[in-house]
């Protein structure tokens, strides 16, 4: 039995054992892209590679048989420089979009490309999810929202936008009309009580993704209702009344109270007598705010009605307090006590700290002007921050100490005293429902041109943005939003979820321009009922072509060309539909990347940028 | 479009077979039939055979060989070889594409006559630049020539209908021997028509000679080559033997070129020689029998010449001796092993290589020596493979003999794909049976009864030549079964390349004669223990083989005695580039790499500067001037950030600019990456492009640092040899020339040669002769006469032919970019 050495580790592993499974034994995960178990290693990727100390040579793992007193080197800096040098110069020749434009014109990043897939697929319900997960209120937003992602969307260059924030309003519409409104899952009580000082826009969404995480909130409103400044749209007649009651009827999960017209003061000073929050007083239909039983209360130390609240009391009864009550948090920045910048309470930015340790402040009270997407999404956001808070217990106060943007230097495996990469990610998902891999590494394809256009529009329905039928007011019916979902151009990743390049260069903090090079020109093969192929995204690792061959396909994939134009294509200019007739499946579930990737979404597909 | 005629895809299928290995040849039929691949062809052979869809899509478009659209009658293939590119053939690419007005992006020309492409070498570098149309090939081509070389192939085509002509018998005895070399540099020089002409004058006169084609005599820079060689009653033996007093014979030690050239004093040496000259040269040696058969020879030479003009040249078809000093100083370094009997054998005469001790070898291999004793002859000679790594060949030997599994191949490596380097090509067409010998003893040695040549499909005359010497070898027992009457059995076959560099990889030579892409994949398993079929196999370069024979002729301890303490014997160089004496050299080990280039080369030509020696071409690295007295070693070269190679050796001056010479190879290799590894595939297309911004003034200054980390790890990351050796002329070049880099960077271009810094500027010594205008292809110098001309440097291409025409030097280039108006 051949002993080797891998970093610190010794094993012994039967004749024939290739280093990665060897280091796979010893929990040691080297990252593979190209490689397959059960096929033969192509040694194409060489994100694998591990240097061997006889030599000093670096050598894909995967196909390297292990040898008695072989000692192997994985987890150093020079090995990762160079699996990242590998995943950058992957990512300079790779052509596409991880997230569409309108990802990033969405202030809250919603997933728009899958949600007009389940749209244009008929799967509402999915849809819904897709939309919930980022957007606690689109029934709302679907109607008072300048869709700043339209801004953006690609379409916009062959004609015009998808009406993207129709058919979100849609999709929530369809729900609060099913009579049984999409519920989010919950996590098991954390046992942490985070307050809510405003029940606007940003504090109810992060009310409802603080639960989703499972930890108890209490919103403190000031007025005697929920929606702080919603209800202005309400009255211009933009929103309909009954449509934001209802709305913020499924936001309140269990484990979410609420306290009406309770007024946080300046520190130590008596406000006003308190009116219990309830249902009633906040005339909600249905079920209704739960409210804090009187001895949990207690245990909690939290202030019992009519006594005086004030911020300091709140932090010494609650592990967390987010400032959500809009611009007016300027004006009782000073008596709590909190630092302020122009126009607005004073926070790191996407850190939403303030200089009190457990104080947050999202929405208008950390920005001063916003609109209500904006806001609506800082509490989305917030509640990622505030679970981040509370998982980690103590947590070093404020903005002085962050720094922006250092999420992503930290995870680099480059820093030898950092943590293990594969350990910073599962730390990154520990934060459960609201994992976020730094969700913004993106590879960008940029301006396309006319042709490219054209092959993106081949998978798109040719037809005019149309606005609802039966008018504004009543919004599409299921067949226009179909047709408009079928609109979009798919900018997006198909395989975001699945992609391991997408994963590794997170993880390895690969850069996708370190290497600047000439862009390829953009392709997509659409004529496979189920597939899409764009070449652009192949990593040229061959995975398919050998599946395809096992699985004994008449035509096949094949390599056409050879060297940095390699490319994969169906033989003799056949059709992809013709080359996949049966293996479709498996090289969609083998391929690395999106070149191969399902059309429409699939059941328990995850897609972790949101 | 017409329905083309299939029938000759089910012959060859017949012909060739079926099984899924038979691809390359199949292809190779198909393309020879129909000059391009059509697709139902294609089809039709995967119908017939077990090649599948997949299998023929992707061979058929990883080797460059084969074509996927049509082609027009002629094909002009452009060398981009190392010297060809130093030479200007990049120039000669652009006035071809003017000259046959081929738009942007296309490949042949509206007519559909010619059509353009670009091969990585024709193997002629002492003739650069370089291009064949349509097997013939025209050197020393410039853009002024393009014209006339057109005019000249269209003329050639008129008059192919000729026949070759036949070996005229000698009236009575032949009093001597006329010899031409017909390598493929000499014939690309002329030597065929000098052949023709000589066979016609004989023909004519029925001057007592025999004409006998000889291989390359290593002399490309004075081609074509008429050597006159009296046959007296002892002239084979003179021919045979050195003369040296001691009596010894010549075999027992390596040919010292010199003295055997001294001796000879019968002896005379025709260089440059044209067909005009060629009567001159015959009747002045024989002398015609018969009165009125010199008379009427007489007279039609009378009239030829009163209806002809042809401006005299002076110094062409000049008779010299052996002993004149540059040519002595060509040939006095040398030291003659693979080469043996350079330039005096008739390649495919097999008589006449046993005479010369031929197959003496082998007959002493399989009746003489055990296996063991062959390899440990082998191992104690010290011999190394030629093929560039240098590994130990009896360590290599040694372990395809021990390896378990039957049956073993032997595969001779003749994929020379070097640019620059033509070693091989030159030891195949010369000594075929040489290498053949070196084989069959190896094959001896390591237990293979089956072994293939892989040749380049660009070398057709080596092909030609080495299929016809294993007939004669098979007819005369030298292959086959039951070799010089033992139990040894060789079967030879020749294996034709496709046109990819990266088979010269011995992974991807496998993959290649087992009818797939060629892609190298991970060592170990190294091929001698699991090789062709998974079963044990010898590869060895041509060149290995080419010695062997010698060393088991003369003795392990004869070899060991040249060279230095690591590297042992000869080594087989292709000497070109900026360099007086260009052509194909043998020579001892240790020697350096000064006394190459100034002895055996005569110095830098046009009386420049030594800038710098590239060895081992697109795998190795420029050696500085200063550092020119490395000795040719093996860890010497390696040491100075070059390596050993496979033979190219070009000279470099001080008009070379140094990030170009590292782009061109660096564009070499990456267009030759097989694609399957990340970091060859795409880290050598994004260091070729940092090169070429560097090289367009466009770099910025951390690139130099991105450049060279990325060089590093493309060298230490890369599966195969091709990625991990392609850096070297970068990594050396930022090594030596670091400042050349910077001052691109700057905008400025020392060597003046990066078109995007350099401009075309008309002096005042300008006469206003309007030649410059006359020639200019943009029109870009206004026709002035009298005046001072200008050039419009918005229009100019650089193209540098102004420069070239003009009669009084008025034309200068400079860098950085002036605004060429003043």
């Amino acid at each position: 039995m051949p002993r080797l050495r891998i970093d610190q580790h010794e094993i012994d592993v039967p004749p024939g054992t290739t280093v990665l499974a060897a280091a796979r034994q010893l929990g040691i995960d080297i990252p593979t892209l190209c490689y397959l178990e059960g096929y033969p290693a192509s040694t194409s990727c060489l994100v694998c590679v591990v240097k061997l100390a006889r030599n000093d040579r670096f050598v894909p793992s995967c196909a390297t048989l292990a040898e008695d007193g072989m000692e192997v080197h994985s987890e150093t800096p020079e090995v990762h420089q160079m699996r990242r040098t590998a995943l950058e110069l992957l990512l300079s020749d790779h052509l596409g979009d991880c997230l569409a434009p309108c990802w990033f014109g969405c202030p809250a990043h919603m997933d728009i490309p899958l949600m007009l897939r389940q749209i244009a697929a008929e799967d509402f319900r999915g849809a819904i999810a897709t939309v919930k997960s980022e957007i606690a209120l689109p029934a709302v937003l679907g109607r008072i929202c300048p869709a700043p992602c339209e801004n953006v969307c690609r379409r916009a260059d062959v004609d015009q936008p998808v009406a993207i924030c129709l058919l979100k309003r849609f999709v929530a519409d369809v729900d609060l009309a099913s009579g049984s409104a999409y519920t989010p899952p919950q996590a098991p009580d954390t046992g942490k009580h985070v307050a809510i000082v405003g029940g606007g826009p940003t504090g109810l969404a992060a009310a409802y993704y603080l639960a989703q995480q499972g930890h108890k909130c209490t919103i403190f409103e000031q007025s005697d209702r929920l929606g702080g400044r919603l209800w202005q749209d309400v009255a211009t007649g933009r929103l309909p009344a009954e449509v934001l009651q209802a709305e913020i009827a499924t936001l309140l999960l269990p484990g979410i109270a609420v306290r009406l017209a309770v007024r946080i003061g300046p520190d130590e000073a008596t406000v006003h007598p308190q009116i219990e929050a309830s249902g009633e007083a906040s005339g909600l239909p249905g079920r209704l705010a739960e409210e804090l039983p009187a001895a949990e209360c207690a245990a909690n130390g939290l202030s019992m009605p009519g006594n005086s609240l004030c911020l300091a009391a709140l932090r010494r009864q609650f592990d967390a307090v987010l400032i959500a009550c809009g611009a007016a948090a300027r004006e009782y920045a000073a008596g709590w006590g909190l630092q302020t910048g122009a126009n607005a309470v004073a926070v790191a930015r996407g850190e939403f700290t303030t200089n009190l340790p457990g104080v947050f402040a999202a929405g208008c009270a950390a920005r001063g002007k916003a609109i209500a997407i904006r806001s609506a999404a800082d509490g989305r956001q917030v509640a990622v921050a505030i679970g981040q808070y509370l998982a980690r217990g103590e947590r070093e106060s404020g903005y002085v100490s962050h720094t922006p943007d250092t999420s992503e230097t930290s995870h680099s495996p480059h820093s030898a005293t950092g943590p293990h990469p594969n350990k910073v990610s599962h730390s990154q998902k520990a934060v459960g429902n609201a994992a976020k891999l730094p969700s913004t590494f993106t590879t960008r394809i940029g301006k396309m041109d006319k042709n490219e256009l054209a092959l993106l529009m081949s998978d798109a329905s040719p037809a005019p943005r149309a606005e609802p039928s039966s008018g504004l007011g009543a919004g599409y019916s299921p067949t226009e939003a179909i047709q408009q979902a079928r609109r979009c151009l798919h900018c997006d990743c198909r395989a975001l979820g699945s992609c391991k390049l997408r994963k590794y260069s997170i993880i390895y903090n690969a850069q996708p321009r370190h290497f600047a090079g000439q862009r390829r020109p953009f392709e997509r093969y659409t004529d496979h009922p189920e597939v899409v192929f764009e070449p652009g995204k192949c990593i040229a690792c061959g995975l398919c072509i050998e599946i395809a061959k096992a699985d004994g396909e008449r035509i096949g994939l094949t390599f056409v060309g050879r060297g940095f134009d390699i490319r994969v294509a169906a033989p003799l200019n056949k059709s992809l539909a013709e080359a996949l007739r049966k293996a479709a499946a498996k090289c969609v579930s083998a391929c690395p990347t999106g070149a191969l990737a399902w059309k429409y979404p699939q059941p328990g597909e995850s897609r972790p940028q949101s | 479009m017409r329905q083309l005629d299939i029938s000759f895809v089910d012959q060859t299928v017949e012909r060739l077979g079926r099984g899924r290995q038979m691809v390359i040849p199949i292809l190779q039929a198909i393309q020879e039939h129909y000059r391009w691949l059509p697709p139902e062809a294609l089809e039709r052979v995967c119908q017939l055979t077990e090649i599948t869809p997949a299998d023929i899509t992707s061979v058929s478009t990883f080797y460059t060989q084969f074509r996927h659209r049509p082609v027009g009658q002629y094909v002009v293939s452009i060398c981009q070889g190392t010297a060809c590119h130093v030479k200007g053939a990049g120039l000669v690419h652009e006035a071809l594409q003017r000259r046959l007005r081929i738009a942007e992006g296309a490949d042949t020309d509206p007519q559909g006559l010619f059509t353009l492409e670009t091969v990585a070498c024709l193997g002629c570098c002492t003739l650069a630049p370089v291009i064949q149309i349509d097997g013939v090939t025209y050197g020393r081509v410039n853009p002024t020539k393009i014209d006339r070389i057109i005019a000249d192939f269209l003329r050639r085509r008129r008059r192919a209908a000729r026949q070759p002509q036949r070996q005229p018998k000698p009236v009575g005895a032949a009093v001597g021997e006329i010899r031409v070399g017909l390598g493929s540099c000499c014939q690309a020089q002329g030597s065929a028509q000098v052949h023709e002409e000589i066979l016609r004058v004989l023909e004519r006169t029925g001057a007592p000679a025999t004409v006998k084609p000889v291989g390359c005599v290593g002399m490309c820079h004075n081609t074509p080559l008429v050597e006159i060689v009296a046959i007296g009653p002892s002239t084979a033996e003179r021919v045979v033997r050195s003369g040296n007093s001691d009596g010894r014979r010549e075999t027992a030690q390596p040919q010292r070129c010199s003295t055997q050239a001294g001796q000879q004093s019968d002896m005379r040496l025709f260089t440059k020689v044209r067909p005009e000259d060629v009567p001159q040269i015959v009747l002045e040696h024989f002398r015609p029998r018969g009165l009125v058969r010199r008379l009427s020879y007489r007279l039609s030479q009378w009239l030829d010449r009163l209806y002809s003009d042809r401006p005299e040249s002076d110094e062409s078809g000049k008779p010299v001796t052996l002993r004149d000093p540059p040519v002595c100083a060509f040939l006095g370094p040398q030291l003659r092993i693979a080469t043996e009997y350079c330039g005096q054998l008739e390649p495919t005469d097999l008589d006449e290589y046993r005479r010369h001790g031929g197959f003496a070898a082998l007959s002493r291999a399989v009746r003489e020596l055990s296996p063991e004793q062959i390899i440990n002859e082998i191992s104690r000679s010290g011999l190394r493979g030629r093929g560039g790594a240098g590994f130990p060949t009896g360590v290599k030997w040694a372990t395809v003999r021990a390896a378990q599994g039957a049956p073993k191949y032997i595969i001779c490596n003749g994929d020379e794909g070097d640019p620059g380097a033509f070693m091989d090509r030159m030891l195949l067409e010369s000594f075929p049976y040489r290498v053949i010998e070196g084989m069959a003893i190896a094959a001896r040695a390591v237990g293979a009864e089956e072994g293939m040549l892989y040749i380049r499909a660009e070398y057709p005359l080596a092909v030609q030549r080495i299929t016809e010497a294993l007939r004669r070898c098979q007819q005369e027992g030298l292959l086959g079964k039951r070799i010089l009457g033992t139990d040894f059995c060789l079967q030879l076959s020749v294996v034709q390349g496709a046109g990819a560099f990266v088979c010269g990889e011995e992974t991807a030579l496998i993959a290649s004669v087992e009818g797939r892409c060629g892609m190298p994949r991970l060592r170990p398993p190294f091929p001698a223990q699991q090789g062709l079929w998974d079963k044990p196999t010898l590869v060895n370069n041509v060149q290995t083989f080419a010695l062997v024979p010698w060393i088991i002729r003369n003795g392990a301890e004869r070899f060991a005695a040249v060279g230095t303490a690591t590297s042992k014997g000869t080594k087989v160089f292709a000497l070109a580039g900026k360099v007086q004496r260009g052509g194909l050299i043998e020579v001892p080990m240790g020697i350096t790499l000064r006394q190459i280039v100034e002895q055996i080369g005569g110095g830098v030509a046009g009386g420049r500067k030594l800038k710098a020696v590239q060895v081992g071409g697109p795998s190795g690295g420029c050696v500085p001037a200063e550092l020119a007295d490395t000795p040719v070693d093996f860890e010497a070269l390696t040491s100075v950030g070059a390596i050993m190679g496979s033979g190219g050796l070009i000279v470099l001056d001080d008009s070379d600019c140094m990030v170009d010479v590292a782009r061109y190879f660096l564009r070499f290799t990456q267009n030759q990456s097989c694609g399957k590894c990340t970091l060859c595939r795409v880290g050598t297309r994004r260091m070729l492009e940092m090169l070429d911004r560097i090289a367009s003034g466009q770099g910025q200054a951390k690139e130099l640092d991105q450049l060279e980390q990325l060089a590093r790890a493309v060298s230490a990351g890369s599966i195969c040899g091709l990625g991990r050796t392609a850096p070297n002329p970068v990594l050396s070049t930022l090594k030596y020339f670091r400042e050349e880099y910077q001052a691109h960077l700057e905008g400025r271009c020392p060597a003046k040669k990066c078109k995007a810094l350099i401009s075309y500027y008309v002096t005042t010594d300008c006469i206003g002769c309007t030649l410059c205008a006359q020639h200019c292809p943009v029109g870009a110098i206004p026709m002035t006469p009298y005046v001072r001309h200008r050039i419009d440097d918005d229009q100019c291409t650089r193209c540098d032919t102004c420069r070239q025409v003009c009669p009084r030097e008025a034309i200068v280039i400079r860098s950085p970019r002036s605004d060429g108006h003043e």
